[in-house]
């Protein structure tokens, strides 16, 4: 009954302006990346040249490179996030006093953005900056965090997850609020031990928002740019040039629109497949118990 | 017996447990507490204390507030009213637009709604940065290139946004509806006089949520401002870091502001924030 007197005006009027947001802003531009790797500026014109980008990225040793620098960071990063960000979930959900104090303080880096987390760090980690003062208390000689070419890439690792955690954080704890707590009184009964009831009981029952979370991450630093941008620009050595940013580089300091929109839409095709593996592994095992 | 020989191993765990928390604190809090105290030192005292390290280096002195006077004579004042502009319409018109389109999908079945739901969590599933080169093009196409619009209308539809109202307009039972419905109220009524009032816990998190993306905005306010005749912060932040790379204490204070300012509406806030994200988390 309440359906047959669906206003289809009124709700027309309603998602419109969603809708048509996020078609011109969001499907369209996709749409238009894929077109515009099809094609190149040759003196101000646009010359139709298929799978030519595409081609010729097969055999460039700079996007190869690129690549290999992509993977690597991802492989370490959403797994030192992630395994991060559930710990700090699982403190921040204990009840004691004093406790709502530091919950503030995990907060923090979340009003942080990233450019600004990238400077403040940036300072701390220069040669006599406070990263080497600290360590220098326990003798350990000055780094050269951010101009070294084996030191770099780890920097941004560690600038980016400092600022990241409490983000993935919050999700994590919505997924434990979940989790009965009886369960767990019900484990303590029968004696199983902390570490047991984390791997046996908490990190099963959170496979769903785990999975929420890896898959938001790794779409994130995936795509990362900000502190590659600010802090390295690619280098040195471009250790720390990541497809974003070569295609970045590609269209707007060497004005090849065409390889650049074909670099993204290598990098989004790999994310999406990275993704939908992600959904088969991680929530087909869970069909299967 | 038992419970004697407990009570110093309990005050020991709990002397443990504040110790973890507070290294842990420390970590989180150290770069912000540093750039806040760097901020109001004079610039050549930035290094100070560090070689080698004394907690000195830690407080603020000798205490100036020279590098904050500094930077609205360079122009960050209009750089943050900028970006107050932009976040704050963004935050109005999103509410309207997402809320709207989410109490679309809560209340009305229709054709392809399911479709159109998964389409949308799909897109903010995507990041920002994915589109944005072909955004510049859009955008260019539009016209809007340099043009504050360039800024706001993209981020205007968001699809975690429309997915948070259309949870809890979902939540909200049916009866009220029907009822008013009968009593012959019209849907604009019953959205503004009934669902929008019962959803200001949403309306937070949304604007949070809407707010913070903009203040935090960094690749896009750089393609689409090429000329840089309105600056955003994080985009003045980072030119004032490449030009005076050395100014330490004026680019501590400019980190300070931009921190604190999403800080100061998180904190008191964050119980909206953290619900709706770990609520956004599970369902979606």
């Amino acid at each position: 009954m309440f359906r047959s007197r669906t206003p289809v005006l009124l709700i027309a009027a309603l998602l419109a302006p969603a809708l048509i947001g996020l078609v011109v802003f969001r499907l369209y531009p996709v749409a238009l990346a894929v077109s515009d790797s099809f094609f190149n500026i040759v003196r101000g014109q646009q010359v139709f040249v298929g799978f030519d980008n595409y081609l010729s990225l097969l055999s460039d040793r700079t996007f190869w490179k690129s690549m290999q620098v992509t993977f690597w960071f991802n492989l370490l990063i959403n797994p030192i996030q992630i395994a991060l960000a559930l710990g700090l979930a699982l403190l921040y959900v204990q009840q004691f006093r004093g406790v709502t104090l530091y919950r503030v303080l995990f907060l923090i880096p979340i009003g942080v953005s990233l450019p600004t987390a990238v400077i403040i760090w940036r300072i701390m980690l220069t040669q006599d900056g406070l990263v080497n003062g600290l360590i220098g208390i326990a003798g350990v000689p000055a780094q050269p965090w951010l101009t070294s070419e084996s030191l770099a890439l780890y920097s941004i690792i560690a600038i980016a997850t400092w600022k990241g955690i409490s983000y993935w954080m919050i999700f994590i704890i919505g997924g434990l609020q979940t989790i009965s707590p009886e369960i767990y009184d019900a484990a303590r009964l029968d004696g199983v031990k902390p570490w047991q009831r984390l791997i046996f009981i908490t990190i099963p029952l959170l496979r769903p928002t785990l999975l929420f979370v890896l898959v938001a991450d790794v779409s994130i630093n995936f795509l990362l740019f900000a502190p590659i941008f600010m802090l390295t620009q690619g280098g040195p050595a471009d250790s720390t040039n990541v497809l974003m940013y070569e295609a970045y580089k590609s269209g707007f300091i060497f004005g090849d629109m065409g390889r650049a929109m074909a670099i993204i839409v290598v990098v989004v095709a790999i994310l999406l497949i990275i993704v939908a593996a992600q959904f088969k592994l991680l929530s087909g095992r869970e069909a299967r118990q | 017996m038992t419970a004697r020989s407990d009570r110093p191993g309990k005050a020991l765990s709990l002397g443990l447990k504040h110790l973890a928390y507070l290294i842990i604190a420390f970590i989180f809090v150290l770069p912000l507490w540093w750039a806040i105290v760097s901020s109001l030192r004079p610039n050549s005292a930035i290094f100070a204390d560090i070689f080698p390290f004394t907690p000195k280096a830690l407080l603020p002195a000798p205490f100036t507030l020279e590098a904050y006077g500094g930077i609205f004579e360079r122009g960050f004042g209009l750089i943050i009213a900028n970006t107050m502009l932009v976040a704050l319409v963004t935050m109005a018109a999103g509410l309207i637009v997402n809320g709207a389109a989410g109490f679309a999908f809560a209340m009305f079945d229709f054709k392809g709604k399911k479709f159109i739901l998964s389409a949308i969590i799909i897109s903010f599933m995507l990041p920002f940065e994915a589109i944005a080169l072909p955004l510049y093009t859009v955008t260019q196409q539009l016209g809007w290139l340099d043009n504050i619009a360039a800024l706001i209308v993209p981020s205007v539809a968001n699809g975690l946004a429309v997915f948070l109202f259309y949870q809890f307009f979902s939540q909200v039972p049916k009866d009220y509806a029907e009822a008013a419905r009968l009593d012959g109220v019209s849907w604009i009524d019953i959205l503004l006089r009934i669902y929008v009032p019962l959803s200001l816990p949403t309306c937070i998190s949304a604007a949070l949520l809407l707010f913070i993306f903009q203040w935090e905005a960094f690749l896009w306010p750089l393609l689409a401002m090429p000329s840089q005749q309105f600056k955003v912060i994080q985009v003045g932040m980072a030119a004032f870091q490449q030009q005076y790379q050395t100014i330490w204490n004026q680019l501590f204070a400019v980190s300070v502001i931009t921190a604190l300012i999403p800080i100061a509406l998180l904190l008191p806030l964050q119980r909206y924030y953290v619900q709706g994200l770990a609520g956004a988390g599970i369902k979606g």
